[in-house]
C-alpha cells in the first residue's frame, strides 16, 4: 500500500515537474504568467494523437516531432505577442489568458469537444516492492528523467543556458555583458514550450485527449511554482516532489476534491508567509 | 457626437426591453444588469492596481447565503440579499489584510487560489450546499403589484436599481478622498507614505467595497435564475469580467459598463456555440490588449472630445 502511494507519487510527480519548469522558466526571464501553458500541453497531446495514430510513425519519433512542433507554436506565439510585453506583467498575463483561450477554441472546432484515447503503444504492468507499475506510466517516466536530464545539461552546461540564468538573475546587467535579450527570450519560450510539448505527447496515450485537457496540469504547474519559488529551477523540481506525494497520499486517504482544497490553503499560506517560495530567491 | 446623444442612448437601452415585452430580451438585458456590477467590482480592484479574480467567489458567498437563508430559515429575500452582501463584504474585510499585503502576480494568485477555496467548499459540503449540482427550486422573491408589473420586468427593474447603486459607489469612490489617495497610492506609494495615509486600510476598504457589489449581485442572480451552482461563480465568470473590463477600458467607469452591454449579450446569443463564444473572446481580448489598451470608451471620449474643440 504504502509502497504503491510512493511510487503513484513519484510517477505523477515527473510530469509536474517537466510542466512546471517551462512555466517557471517564462515567469524567470520574461516575467510573464504563461496562462497558456497547459494548451502547449494540449497541442502536443493532439498533434502525437496525428502523428502516432493517423500517420503511423513510430512512438519516440512521434513524441519528439511533436515537441518540436510545440516549440515552433511557442516561440511563434512570442515573437509575435509576448516579446512586447516583457516585464508587463498584468497585460502579459491577460495576453496570455487570451491565448489560451484561442488555443482551446482552435482545438475544439478541429476536433470537437469529445476526449478521444490514443492507442496504447505499450500495456501490462510490472511488480516493484510490492507495488503495480503500468508499462505505459514507467515509459512516461523514463522519458521524463530523460527530459530533466538534458533539460538540467543544457542549463548548467551549455552558453545559452549560462545566459538564460543570467537574465533570469539581472537582465540589465547581463544586457551589458552582451547577452541579446530577444535570443534569450525566443530560446526560454522554445525550450518551455518543447518541455510542455513533450509532457502532452507522453502523456497523451495514458489519459485521454481533448481541448480542455490543459487545464489540470497548469494548475498543477502553477500550484508547484508557488511552492518552489516562481522563477526557481531547483524550487519546481522541490515543489514537484513535494505536491506529486502529497497529492498521492491525499488522493488514495481522502477525495480528490479535498485534495485540492488542501493543495490550494497550501499556496495560499505560502504565497503570503513566504511569497518567493522555498527556494525563491527574495523578489 | 454630442453628448446627449450618449444620455439618449443609455436611455433608450433601459427602456427598450421594457416596451419590447420580449422574454428573451428582458432576460438578457437583466443579466448585465446583474453583471455590471461585477465588472465594476472587478474595475474597483483594478484602480487599487491590482487584478482581483476573487470576486466570483464573493458573488458566490452572496449567492448561496441569500439563498440559504431563504430556503431554510425563510428570511424575506430583501434582507437575505443584504445578508448576503454583507457576508462577502466581512469575508473581505477578514482576508482584505492579509492578501492585501501582496503585490502584482501573486495578488493575482492568491486571489485565484481563494477563488478556488471556496468554490471547491460549495462542490464539497451537498449540505447544506447542494455539491456540484447546486441550489433547486430557489423561490422567487415576492413583492407588491404582482399583477401590474411581470416577474421579468420586476427582476430587470431591481437589476437597474443594483447597477446605479453600484455606480454612485463608483462615482463617490473616484470623487472621494478615497479614491484619490489610490490613485495616489498606484503613483507613488513611498510618497504617499510618506505623507501619512494608512496606504493598507484605504485598500481594504475598497476592496470591502467591492466584494459587497459582488455579494449583492450574487443575491439578485440567485433569486432572478431561481438555481445556482458552483459552476457558476468559477474561474469562467474572472475571465468574463476581465473581458468586459478590457473591451470596454479599465481607466474610467464606464468602460465596464460598456463592456458588459456588449459581451453579456454575446455571451448569451453564443452559449450554444462554445467553440465560437471561446474565439470570439480570445481574439477580443488579444485586439483590445495588443492595440487598444484604454478600450472602447478611450474612443468614445475621443469622439467626444473632437466635438467639443469643434473639429469633428
Amino acid at each position: 500500500m504504502i509502497s504503491q502511494i510512493l511510487v503513484n507519487g513519484v510517477l505523477v510527480s515527473l510530469t509536474y515537474i517537466i510542466m512546471a519548469l517551462g512555466f517557471t522558466l517564462i515567469f524567470g526571464i520574461m516575467r510573464i504568467v504563461n496562462f497558456a501553458h497547459g494548451e502547449f500541453y494540449m497541442f502536443g497531446a493532439f498533434a502525437l494523437m496525428i502523428l502516432f495514430d493517423q500517420v503511423g510513425l513510430p512512438f519516440f519519433a512521434a513524441v519528439l516531432i511533436s515537441g518540436v512542433l510545440t516549440a515552433a507554436l511557442g516561440m511563434l506565439c512570442e515573437r509575435l505577442l509576448f516579446r512586447r510585453l516583457v516585464g508587463e506583467e498584468l497585460p502579459g498575463m491577460i495576453t496570455a489568458l487570451a491565448l489560451s483561450i484561442i488555443l482551446q477554441s482552435v482545438a475544439l472546432l478541429m476536433f470537437g469537444p469529445a476526449d478521444q484515447s490514443v492507442a496504447r503503444p505499450y500495456v501490462g504492468t510490472w511488480p516493484i516492492f510490492g507495488a503495480v507499475v503500468p508499462w505505459d506510466r514507467t515509459v512516461v517516466a523514463i522519458g521524463a528523467v530523460l527530459i530533466l536530464t538534458a533539460f538540467y545539461l543544457f542549463m548548467k552546461f551549455s552558453r545559452l543556458g549560462l545566459a538564460m540564468r543570467a537574465v533570469a538573475l539581472d537582465p540589465e546587467v547581463s544586457g551589458l555583458m552582451g547577452v541579446e535579450p530577444g535570443l534569450i527570450y525566443s530560446t526560454a519560450f522554445g525550450l518551455a514550450s518543447l518541455l510542455a510539448g513533450l509532457a502532452g505527447a507522453l502523456m497523451a496515450p495514458v489519459y485521454t485527449v481533448g481541448p480542455a485537457m490543459g487545464a489540470l496540469p497548469m494548475l498543477k504547474a502553477f500550484v508547484v511554482v508557488i511552492l518552489g519559488g516562481l522563477g526557481s529551477i531547483p524550487g519546481a523540481v522541490l515543489g514537484g516532489v513535494i505536491l506529486g506525494l502529497t497529492d498521492s497520499v491525499l488522493a488514495t486517504m481522502l477525495d480528490s476534491t479535498v485534495a485540492s482544497i488542501a493543495s490550494f490553503v497550501v499556496v495560499l499560506g505560502v504565497i503570503v508567509a513566504r511569497p518567493t517560495g522555498l527556494l525563491g530567491r527574495s523578489i | 457626437m454630442p453628448r446627449y446623444i450618449w444620455w439618449l442612448v443609455g436611455a433608450a437601452l433601459i427602456v427598450a426591453p421594457l416596451l419590447s415585452g420580449n422574454r428573451y430580451f428582458l432576460y438578457i438585458a437583466t443579466m448585465v444588469t446583474i453583471l455590471i456590477p461585477m465588472a465594476l467590482s472587478i474595475n474597483l480592484t483594478l484602480r487599487l492596481g491590482q487584478l482581483s479574480l476573487a470576486q466570483p467567489a464573493f458573488m458566490g458567498i452572496g449567492a448561496y447565503t441569500s439563498a440559504l437563508l431563504v430556503m431554510n430559515l425563510g428570511v424575506p429575500s430583501g434582507f437575505a440579499i443584504l445578508a448576503g452582501g454583507l457576508l462577502a463584504t466581512l469575508a473581505a474585510v477578514v482576508v482584505g489584510p492579509i492578501f492585501l499585503r501582496v503585490k502584482g502576480v501573486y495578488f493575482v494568485l492568491l486571489t485565484y487560489s481563494f477563488a478556488q477555496i471556496v468554490n471547491l467548499n460549495f462542490q464539497y459540503w451537498t449540505t447544506p450546499f447542494g455539491g456540484n449540482n447546486g441550489l433547486f427550486g430557489i423561490p422567487p422573491i415576492s413583492y407588491p403589484g404582482g399583477d401590474l408589473i411581470s416577474k421579468n420586468t420586476f427582476y430587470f427593474l431591481l437589476g437597474l436599481i443594483l447597477t446605479a447603486i453600484s455606480l454612485y459607489i463608483m462615482r463617490r469612490f473616484e470623487k472621494s478622498d478615497s479614491g484619490m489617495i489610490c490613485d495616489a497610492l498606484n503613483e507613488d506609494e513611498m510618497l504617499c507614505l510618506a505623507l501619512g495615509s494608512n496606504a493598507l486600510s484605504w485598500r481594504i476598504a475598497a476592496f470591502a467595497c467591492s466584494a459587497l457589489m459582488a455579494g449583492i449581485s450574487g443575491g439578485v442572480y440567485a433569486f432572478f435564475i431561481g438555481f445556482i451552482s458552483p459552476d457558476s461563480f468559477g474561474f469562467q465568470l474572472s475571465v468574463d469580467l476581465i473581458v468586459m473590463n478590457v473591451v470596454g477600458g479599465v481607466s474610467s467607469t464606464f468602460g465596464p459598463v460598456l463592456g458588459s452591454v456588449i459581451i453579456v449579450p454575446l455571451l448569451e446569443l453564443l452559449r450554444d456555440a462554445r467553440q465560437y463564444q471561446l474565439l470570439v473572446y480570445g481574439l477580443c481580448l488579444l485586439f483590445f490588449m495588443l492595440f487598444c489598451r484604454k478600450g472602447l470608451v478611450s474612443l468614445v471620449w475621443r469622439g467626444l472630445r473632437r466635438n467639443s474643440f469643434g473639429n469633428a
